[in-house]
């Protein structure tokens, strides 16, 4: 199994580095992407720097990525990547709590942060005008963040009400995370990003600092800047404001290994808030940005993207054993997850439902799927990809996790050639290998009638 | 950009494991869409850009906004205090022969295309007795034509790698029919959309499956607290007729018949009630010949305006409706009262009033629920003008403890909107930042092009976008005040609030009358 390379162990000087690359992101459809010129350096701190001048609109966006994920955490602090992205917004030396907010948004940007199991990302998209104001903003967090009681204890409660919204009080919120705590063993991927109840509310303000510290250092991040700047003045802005953050002792490693299992694993789930069942299934997958990885994204695109795939087709349409069916497929640093989701139609019972998937997902272990379905996976990807690749801000976005998480920016220029080279028989071998009963989990979900009162917090 | 896909039900979904600082689109806390405001609007590349400063404004910002919050302002951070102004680049209007009206942007920034019809009159057509029928009709615009089956049709949209999708959202005077892919694909792309639109053969096998669907999916939306609130903010606001409704019913569903289906398209489907706009990587002249091949030959007078008339004449006292929903560990509240047209000329005032009060996380309501008390994730306003006076509205999911709470914080931040003017700094920065915010939209192709259907769907003027930085800049306190106290109105405020009865409805009971209803919409007593 292949691991992504942690960057910062590569240490290059303040050199402006020249990132060239022979793929030109065509493939054999004749589609030519315009190739993006990647300035890559090193400032001394180790914050790795990538820019890219698009001139395209009067608008730059910058993404600080954070080779910190939920992953990181350990028993007893979940949750606590995220928690601590909120802190992000509390104020820092020289910004105010929420004024972050307040000038980006006034000065007509937007922004946001995420947490992933892999990544943690910041960003903001802002008229070219308003340059300095954003990369003192990122600077100033990274360098001097006001970790307080009061300021804990308020996004505490924020981060609880997004369990709340998105969890707890929605229906089939807890399959999603039992799904995951079923079909892993390394805790690294087995508890959620959202967290405990329990260990968000147990998170105390040392353990915010220790984290700023260890995660939150200059050689733990890659700054992407995208959009219209003269990528020479905008270097000398960044030594400004970044040169001067110090850096701290690299974290620790986190081993990502999933030990194979032994054995199908299943769970059922009465689901107070839930009106119609729901099957959930999850197989593990190779890491992202491998050909066997690549392989597994366009047979789950043959599977279940758009309504001519074959599971559309078969168990929505032909069979009537579902009302809707869908496939997301991770590429995580370590091993992740097909995770397919489907709904019967009323009437159908759950163990049909399961039958009608576990046919196709065998024809298509034992045969594989045809050119066709191949081709078309490959086009519909090659339009994901450029709609994400739209913005300045979809752009920096996707540089960041690709230098983040494989150490490889030049992704952004290499993927619709490495996705456009899977072969027919890449995806058989893939299918055969990876869609295996004995390592797969399944989660039922079954409507409940609410009990009073019910206790649907519990981690 | 509107969705493009046919069946949101379907498809690659994102998951829950990614978390982020706040709610990524107002639609987990708003009901809706983002409203017909700048920040949808967009440009494009060859853009003309004029740095100025907005004659009325002074950017003082010293003013701490929120007295009650912990919020500080430092004021060290470099601020360009100048607003980047751009000029969004102008479509070419056309109208064919047919009365087709044409809406041409170039952008050659990658090699793709967007195609998007407006259809009047959309969901607003929906008889009494059959709600959803204009919805009903656009799904099942791709289940096949006279030329194609719902799987051929399935099958080159998905081999172009392009989206193909319909819909008519409840509350829009419009059916939205798009198109989008690589610009290589366009004369395949409008031969499919064309074939949708003008030729649905909604074969009965085909409408029967989709009825099983939708049971399926009404099922799913009436355990989403966020469904549940809209629908009853709809029942309260309009009384009956299709304003009142957000969903189709079962009876609806069950009801239907390929009949209803093809009497709706021929009626509406015609090329007078609509707009057809495209942008991408194409010469005008060419796409305009390219569209006139494949749609030329569709034939049908436009429709005279829809008459609009509602049971509520004068806004209802305030009142509390309760949507029970047991297991519930959060309450959504909603908060609103009847908007305006689109073309109403207080647009401007409510826009910049709404902006301060909740239009995002700098403004009013996020900076007190969420960073002052922790009551939420998230908490904003918004408004939607249409051809009919639409709504204002303030929402929030907060957990149940703290109801009581934010109903409090609420009302109290209503009352200061509307009886206290907005300190200058405030009134600066919301229009500094609506004006400043067009620089981003430059980008986004399909809502640049959205922004100019708005122009000609609802005939605002040829140089609307060009005046609309002036007209905001000239928003002054006294129209803010205007706009609060005739929107933001305590007296005539309709709340919802979804969540667990046993543990909220005394509580609710402190902020005006409370009638409890079910997730079927019935009364409970």
């Amino acid at each position: 199994m292949k691991f992504a390379k942690i960057w910062l162990s590569i240490s290059i000087a303040s050199v402006l580095v020249l990132f060239l690359s022979a793929g030109s992101g065509s493939a054999d459809n004749g589609v030519k992407l315009p190739k993006l010129d990647l300035r890559g350096t090193r400032l001394d701190n180790g914050l790795r720097v990538i820019l890219v001048p698009d001139h395209s609109a009067p608008v730059y966006a910058i993404d600080v990525s954070y080779n910190v994920g939920s992953r990181n955490e350990l028993p007893g602090h979940t949750g606590f990547a995220h928690l601590f992205e909120h802190m992000m917004l509390e104020g820092s030396a020289n910004v105010g709590k929420g004024e972050h907010f307040i000038l980006v948004l006034n000065n007509g940007g937007n922004m946001n942060g995420t947490t992933s199991e892999d990544r943690t990302i910041y960003f903001e998209e802002l008229p070219k005008n308003q340059l300095d104001l954003g990369l003192y903003l990122e600077a100033d967090r990274m360098r001097s963040l006001n970790v307080t009681q009061a300021n804990l204890d308020n996004q505490r409660n924020a981060v609880e009400e997004e369990r709340r919204q998105g969890v707890d009080n929605q229906p089939y919120g807890r399959a999603e995370l039992d799904l995951d705590s079923l079909s892993y063993d390394n805790f690294a991927y087995k508890h959620s990003t959202i967290g405990s109840m329990a260990d968000l509310e147990a998170a105390s303000v040392t353990d915010v600092a220790d984290f700023f510290h260890t995660y939150y250092a200059p050689n733990n991040a890659v700054l992407t800047l995208v959009g219209d700047f003269d990528p020479d003045e905008v270097m000398v802005k960044v030594r400004k404001y970044f040169a001067s953050v110090p850096a701290q002792s690299a974290p620790p490693k986190v081993d990502l290994r999933e030990e194979p299992h032994y054995g199908e694993r299943r769970e059922s789930i009465f689901d107070p808030l839930a009106r119609l069942p729901r099957l959930d299934i999850a197989y593990h997958v190779p890491p992202g940005n491998t050909a066997e990885n690549y392989a597994m994204q366009e047979l789950a695109i043959a599977l279940a993207q758009g309504q001519s795939s074959r599971l559309y087709q078969q168990l929505v349409k032909e069979k009537e054993l579902a009302s809707n069916i869908s496939i997301v497929t991770d590429a995580r640093m370590g091993t992740g997850q097909m995770y397919i989701r489907a709904t019967p139609r009323p009437g159908v019972s759950l163990a049909d439902l399961e039958k009608g998937v576990d046919d196709e997902i065998a024809a298509v272990a034992k045969d594989g799927i045809t050119a066709e379905e191949l081709a078309k996976a490959k086009m519909q990807l090659l339009r994901r990809f450029i709609d994400r690749r739209r913005t300045v801000l979809g752009t920096a976005q996707l540089l960041g996790e690709y230098a983040v998480k494989f150490d490889d920016p030049e992704l952004i220029n290499t993927t619709p050639d490495k996705e456009n080279a899977v072969t027919i028989d890449q995806v058989k071998r893939a299918a055969k290998a990876y869609l295996l009963r004995d390592q797969r989990s399944v989660v039922t979900t079954e409507p409940a009638q609410a009990a009073p009162n019910a206790a649907r917090e519990a981690p | 950009m509107k969705s493009h896909s046919a069946s949101p039900h379907f498809g690659c979904e994102s998951r829950r494991s990614e978390m982020a600082m706040i709610p990524h689109t107002i639609e987990t806390s708003i009901p809706r869409a983002a409203h017909c405001g700048p920040l949808r609007c967009l440009a494009l590349a060859a853009t003309v850009l004029t740095l100025t400063v907005l004659a009325t404004s002074t950017f003082r910002g010293q003013e701490k906004t929120t007295p009650l919050s912990k919020v500080e302002r430092l004021n060290r951070a470099p601020v360009n205090k100048e607003v980047l102004r751009v000029q969004l680049p102008r479509p070419m209007v056309a109208k064919l022969p047919n009365g087709l009206t044409l809406l041409l942007l170039e952008d050659h920034k990658l090699p793709t295309v967007t195609f998007i019809m407006w259809i009047r009159p959309g969901q607003l057509a929906d008889p009494s007795d059959l709600p959803g029928l204009a919805s009903f009709t656009a799904d099942m615009l791709r289940e096949g034509t006279e030329r194609r089956s719902s799987f051929a049709i399935a099958g080159e949209a998905d081999s172009l790698g392009a989206t193909l999708g319909a819909n008519a959202r409840f509350g829009a005077s419009y059916t939205v029919v798009n198109a989008a892919g690589l610009v290589d694909s366009a004369p395949q792309l409008l031969d499919l959309l064309s074939d949708i639109v003008l030729r649905p053969a909604f074969p009965p096998a085909e409408v029967a499956r989709y009825k099983q669907r939708e049971i399926a999916v009404l099922e799913q939306r009436l355990a989403n607290p966020v469904f549940l609130g809209q629908r009853a903010f709809r029942q309260v606001l309009y009384g009956d007729g299709p304003l009142a409704m957000a969903s189709p019913t079962r009876d609806s569903i069950a009801r239907v018949t390929p009949e209803d289906l093809k009497r709706f398209h021929a009626q509406h489907y015609r090329p007078g009630n609509t707009i057809l706009g495209a942008i991408g990587d194409f010469k005008t002249g060419d796409m305009r010949g390219l569209i006139e091949k494949y749609f030329a030959a569709w034939s049908g007078a436009s429709e005279p305006p829809i008459s609009l008339a509602t049971k509520r004449g004068e806004p209802e006292p305030t009142r509390i409706t309760l949507v029970d929903r047991p297991g519930s560990v959060q309450t959504y509240i909603i908060g609103g009262t009847r908007g305006i047209r689109r073309t109403d000329p207080e647009y401007y005032g409510l826009q910049v009033m709404n902006q301060i009060l909740g239009g995002g996380p700098q403004a009013r309501l996020f900076l007190d629920l969420r960073e002052e008390h922790g009551y939420t994730y998230g908490a904003y306003s918004n408004f939607n003008a249409e051809i009919y006076p639409g709504d204002w509205l303030a929402a929030a999911a907060v957990r149940t403890p703290v109801t009581d709470g934010s109903m409090t914080q609420l009302v109290y931040q209503f009352k200061r909107m509307s009886s206290e003017p907005a300190p200058q700094s405030e009134l600066d920065d919301a229009r500094h930042s609506i004006v400043a915010s067009f620089a981003l939209s430059l980008e986004q192709p399909a809502r640049l092009l959205d922004n100019w259907m708005t122009v000609q769907y609802y005939g605002l003027p040829a140089d609307y976008w060009d005046q609309y930085a002036d007209r905001i800049a000239g928003v002054d306190t006294a129209a803010v005040q205007a706009a609060a106290r005739k929107f933001v109105d305590l007296a005539h405020m309709q709340w919802i609030c979804v969540g667990d009865r046993r543990q909220i409805q005394e509580t609710l009971a402190k902020y005006g009358p409370v009638t409890v209803v079910d997730a079927e919409g019935k009364a409970e007593k």
